[in-house]
């Protein structure tokens, strides 16, 4: 059993805690860990493992844990798969087991292990696809059947389903140097990278600073605030990239029980270090024999720390297996806290001085010994051992022990390293791979480098801060790098013990219950590359990454082959180190901000008379405006009406503005557009479009000449951005001779349009001289500046989208507001209204003005029906490939405008339109955009058909929508379905 | 200058609303807006940017202009230079220049300018901008275009705070990220 201690440790016993273990209140105290407390509750069994539903208990100290896996928090912050041994323990924690019913204590799925020798590696698939001998050779029906249940019995724990209620971060940190763990390495090479003047990030992934010096017997504190170095505990580095690009995640609030409000629950660091220094220390590997997943079996360095730092004994009659030096330090400290101590030795000889003060302090040694089976229910009761006879193992005995510690040896944590490139390189005296070849900005401290002594990982610590320094062009001391290794006596590689004749069911990967014999299985069928391996057996891909069971499965592998471990060869690490939360990968891009919203200057003034808005790309634009209880369709009706009646205002802000500025503007403008620009006049507007470089169309909207040399564009709202771009590079790059700047001036300018037969009086009020919109003054294209009745400077042009006599005008953003308090003081009396894009589209479809939804990248200037635009006189962008034959074709799909036969029916955009008799393929053509018309009395499309609407006329076309409405009978109309001669905008 | 019109409305009008918000060990951060900004682009042809320069100077009030990334602050007015051929003239009227020299536009409505200070500002700012802040690499006047959220921002360090010219349509927007963002150092809005 496993107790508390009273002696001294790092735990706080001044504030006591309770926390709750499926559904037992249990106490512990701050700085303790979920599993230091477990332990000190002596609650063995902490989980179930993934496939057999074997018991697990907790086998390490750290992030490598593969056993104590448990499911933490309630309701919306339920989160499986949380570590018991990195989570920091505080006033009310509510862990539960997983992957058991009722509970991990007494599992019914623990029925698996009694079938466990069928569930080899492939079992499933082996068993369910192509199912013998039903399906020999007729496919994977069963598979089909029998997936969806094989899935459902899959998968570790279950993450809430409710919306995080946590917010995440995003931040960016910048520093000369990172250094990665607060080791003695970590530790020297910041101070010594400091005092060298550098600008230092240190990182630790636990809640202290100190790396394995928190778990000796000797307690110290490390302080770095008398230096410059700035210092992030809870933060582990997931990832590292090129350039020095290191991913951190920072837990700012998992270990408090009630997290402050705005704190965020963790950040997510994109840091960009110039150099680094990982010193992230080594990790204690297991062995491979029977039943060594038993609760009660855990490495010698976890047993440590939890008896040094936590103050828990973790059993009373330990044995203890090793391979190397590094288990007697903490066999004699466990002798000392009252435990009985075995020590079974896997080498030949014991080490002479270490092995003196061993038996000093009571403790006896088995050399040419190692543990062959574990008993025990659901702990571990009786360790049956293994004698060397030189070459094999043979059964050798019983011991009884109540925990069992296991040192397999030391693997450094090159996984960051590893995902930067480098390959680790296997060394044969130190039984590891050892960080390889890395470029002049990464550089390796301490047991991470394979250093075994605390004095020589300082000075590698200092080495590589030097080193790091002098990089960076700061003086700093000759410190000489030591070599890794450093065991007084040699470490005897050893991985798996087992005798000839014993089945025995021996873990390589805890966590994906892996096996040996998975291992040796999948050496027999073939997958002998590491690669195979890993992805046949799962070996390595759980969420440890195999960071206990790699070495030994390639190990294994490499046995079966009769090769050399270098020769197997490993597998690349990738991030992340530990698992991420997807909540800090989102950080605060999501709800309301998942896009930045874009609002025009009168967004309240639209909200405030009653506008319903619908998203434009980031615009946030008005839809509607309901009267009473109109509805949508009611208001716009209502609203269209009402502009061909009478006036209405839109707000048009939306719509891109780009000034056009230099002596060459009026060239640059007649390359670009398809039509004429050379002679447009001062003060008036003109509509005009752009093609593609491949002659189809890319935009359209108008351009205003201000002044000889000062354009004013606008643009289609969707291709703003695209538009100016475009024109920067044709600047740049094709014509960087001409001499204009294009500017983007869309948020400069708030703008609204005022259409219908009133527009005039609508303006003639916000002036102060009425004549100076006059028709004399403000013609049809004309182009006004001036000042309104305000004082407001302002720009109008008169032009017209709904195909009544209409007017644009704008004014600076800031005076939007004030602006349509002025139009809608002289609209109102005049019955006019607000309209919104659906009426707007309304009243462009009855004129077959086009839009984005049109002009959607297949569409030449004729397809859309202003071919009349096209210049024949000059070059433009798009003039030479608009002329290719294919673009020419009299059958091409056509802009037309489309009836339903009988007036009283509807049909929808999106329809294809086809033969009656040829109801399938891609139809003839399809329909864009379909609307009421107020005018005409029934709806209207707009959209393309073969050869243009003349063909077509006095046929039946069928517009199919077979998802939904069916098919409905139309008429192929011209696309100018209202005032085809245009006579109530020129006015 | 003229005295702003009443009828100038900001961006943030009904949004920013001075008062002490956040961690009550704050406030870490100041956050507030410079209304009724004074803002023109003034662009030179690659044959006419001395003379260009020496207008700004003169417009300005100052001996130089700035060079890349940076801001030169004038007894009238301030100029950034925004691109290579391109400056932002701050606080004070444009120079005026003849098509042959250059153009000028202003973009005074195009931006709203919000003042990031306190001894957070540069950790608020690296929640979002990928710059580095430190004094080494960012010092008083330097300026950088880059993006906040995916949209395209300017920032200049015009001690002893920060500003930062967001396009005006986006500018609620953002504020808003900002400011819930720093809830957690503690705001100042003022």
């Amino acid at each position: 059993m496993s107790k508390r201690l009273d002696t001294k440790a790092r735990i706080d016993r001044g504030r006591p805690l309770t926390f709750h273990w499926d559904g037992r209140t249990l106490p512990g105290y701050a700085g303790d860990t979920l599993a230091s407390a477990l332990m000190a509750n002596n609650q063995r069994v902490v989980g179930r493992s993934f496939k057999y539903h074997r018991p697990r208990g907790i086998m390490s100290a750290g992030v490598e844990e593969s056993g104590a896996l448990v499911t933490l928090g309630d309701g919306n912050r339920r989160d499986p798969n949380v570590r018991a041994t990195t989570q920091e323990l505080y006033q009310g924690l509510v862990a539960r087991g997983q992957n058991a019913w009722p509970n991990v204590r007494f599992d019914l799925g623990g029925a698996a292990n009694l079938f466990s020798r069928f569930f080899a590696a492939g079992f499933y698939y082996k068993t369910f696809m192509g199912l013998p001998p039903f399906e020999w050779g007729r496919g994977t029906g069963y598979w089909m059947t029998y997936e969806k249940l094989i899935r459902r019995a899959a998968g570790m724990g279950e993450a809430t389903r409710l919306p995080d209620p946590d917010i995440y971060d995003h931040v960016h940190g910048f520093c000369d140097l990172l250094v990665v763990g607060s080791g003695p390495a970590g530790v020297a090479a910041a101070r010594l990278a400091a005092q060298a003047g550098l600008d230092v990030i240190l990182i630790e992934q636990d809640f202290e600073l100190g790396g394995s010096t928190l778990n000796r017997a000797e307690q110290a504190t490390v302080d770095l605030s008398d230096t410059s170095v700035r210092v992030l505990t809870r933060t582990t580095a997931f990832g590292l990239y090129d350039n020095g690009v290191a991913g951190l995640l920072q837990r700012v609030t998992d270990h408090l029980s009630r997290p402050p409000p705005d704190q965020p629950r963790q950040r997510f660091w994109t840091v960009r270090a110039t150099q680094t220094i990982l010193a992230t220390g080594a990790l204690e590997r297991s062995l491979a024999f029977g039943h060594n997943d038993l609760p009660g079996i855990m490495t010698i360095s976890a047993a440590r720390c939890y008896l040094n730092r936590f103050a828990v004994l973790a059993g009373q009659e330990i044995t203890i297996a090793t391979c190397n030096d590094s288990a007697y330090g903490a066999a004699v400290e466990l002798a000392q806290a009252g435990a009985q101590v075995r020590v079974l030795e896997s080498r030949t000889l014991a080490p002479q001085q270490l092995s003196q003060r061993a038996l000093e302090a009571g403790i006896e040694i088995e050399t040419n010994t190692a543990p062959l089976l574990a008993r025990g229910g659901k702990s571990v009761e009786q360790i049956e051992v293994a004698r060397g006879d030189g070459t094999a193992w043979r059964a050798g005995g019983v011991r009884a022990c109540d925990l069992l510690l296991v040192s397999g040896g030391w693997s450094p944590v090159v996984n960051l390293q590893s995902h930067r490139g480098a390959t680790p390189v296997w060394s044969r005296e130190n039984a590891c791979f050892l960080p390889g070849e890395s470029d002049g900005s990464l550089h390796m401290a301490g047991s991470a480098a394979g250093i075994w002594g605390t004095d020589a990982c300082v000075r590698s610590g200092e080495a590589a801060a030097a080193a790091a320094a002098r990089t960076l062009g700061r003086t700093a001391p000759n410190v000489d790098a030591p070599r890794p290794g450093g065991w007084h006596h040699p470490i005897q590689a050893i991985y798996e013990i087992r005798v000839p004749g014993r089945r025995l069911k021996s873990f390589v990967d805890f966590q994906h219950d892996v096996t040996s014999d998975d291992v040796r299985l999948a050496k027999r069928e073939g997958f002998v590359s590491v690669e195979h391996l890993k992805r046949y057996t799962t070996l390595g891909m759980a969420t440890d990454q195999g960071k206990m069971g790699n070495i030994i499965g390639l190990a294994l592998m490499a046995e079966a082959l009769g090769k050399d471990i270098p020769e197997v060869g490993t597998t690349r690490f990738r991030p992340p180190y530990t698992p991420i939360s997807l909540g800090a990968l989102t950080g605060r891009n999501k709800a309301r901000h998942f896009r930045a919203v874009r609002r025009t200057p009168m967004h309240d003034w639209n909200r405030a008379k009653n506008c319903t808005m619908t998203d434009a790309g980031l615009w946030r634009r008005p839809w509607y405006a309901a009267r009473g209880e109109e509805t949508l369709q009611q208001a716009y009706i209502r609203e269209a009406t009402t502009v061909r009646q009478a006036v209405g205002l839109c707000d048009v802000t939306s719509l891109g503005k780009i000034a056009v500025q230099g002596p060459d503007a009026t060239e640059f403008l007649n390359r670009i557009y398809s039509n004429p620009f050379a002679k447009l006049a001062v003060g008036k507007a003109r509509y005009g479009i752009m093609l593609r470089d491949d002659g189809l169309v890319m935009d359209d909207g108008t351009t205003w000449r201000l002044a000889d040399t000062d354009y004013f564009m606008t643009t289609t709202t969707a291709n703003a951005a695209k538009v100016l771009v475009w024109l920067e590079e044709l600047l740049q790059l094709r014509w960087p001779d001409l001499k204009v700047h294009v500017t983007s001036v869309t948020d400069q300018w708030a703008a609204c349009a005022v259409a219908g037969p009133k527009s005039r009086q609508v303006l003639e009020a916000c002036f102060e001289n009425a004549a100076d919109v006059s028709d004399d003054s403000c013609p049809f294209m004309g182009v006004l500046q001036g000042h309104l009745k305000n004082g407001i400077p302002c720009r109008i042009a008169r032009i017209s989208f709904s195909g009544e006599r209409a007017y644009e005008i704008y004014v600076p953003s800031d005076y939007g507001p004030a602006l349509m308090d002025l139009l809608w003081a002289a609209a109102e009396p005049l019955a006019g209204c607000l309209y919104g894009l659906e009426a707007l589209g309304t009243l462009r479809i009855e004129k077959g003005h086009v839009t984005g939804a049109e002009l959607d990248g297949r569409v030449t200037i004729e397809d859309a029906g202003l071919g009349k635009m096209a210049a024949k006189n000059k070059s433009f962008i798009g003039s030479a490939l608009r002329n290719r034959p294919a673009l020419n074709d009299e059958n091409r799909p056509r802009l037309v405008g489309i009836f339903p036969k009988d007036r009283a029916e509807t049909f929808n955009g999106g329809s294809i339109l086809c033969r009656p008799q040829t109801l399938s393929g891609h139809g003839e053509g399809w329909i864009t955009g379909v609307t009421h018309s107020p005018t005409l009395g029934h709806w209207i499309g707009i959209g393309f058909i073969a050869g243009g609407h003349h063909p077509w006329s006095g046929k039946t076309v069928i517009a199919a929508d077979p998802l939904r409405k069916g098919n409905i009978e139309v008429e192929i109309v011209s696309p100018q379905m209202v005032d085809p001669e245009g006579t109530r905008h020129y006015g | 200058m003229d005295n702003p019109s009443p009828l100038r409305v900001s961006a943030l009008l009904g949004t920013r609303h001075p008062g002490i918000y956040g961690n009550q060990e704050g406030p870490g951060l100041e956050l507030g807006e410079s209304a009724n900004l004074t803002l023109h682009q003034v662009a030179f042809w690659t044959d006419t940017e001395a003379a260009v320069k020496a207008k700004i100077a003169t417009a300005i009030g100052a001996e130089t202009t700035p060079g890349p990334g940076q801001a030169v602050i004038g007894k009238r007015g301030c100029a950034i230079r925004i691109e290579p051929m391109k400056y932002w003239i701050l606080e004070t009227i444009p120079p005026t220049l003849t098509a042959d020299e250059g153009s000028v536009v202003e973009l005074s409505h195009a931006r709203t300018c919000l003042n990031i200070g306190g001894e957070k500002a540069a950790e608020l700012l690296n929640h979002f901008l990928p710059i580095d802040l430190r004094d080494a690499a960012f010092p008083a006047n330097a300026v950088a275009s880059t993006a906040l959220h995916h949209v395209a921002v300017t920032l200049w360090r015009r001690q002893p705070s920060y500003r930062l010219f967001v396009p005006r349509g986006f500018a609620l927007s953002l504020w808003e990220l900002l400011f819930e963002s720093g809830l957690q150092y503690g705001v100042e809005v003022r």
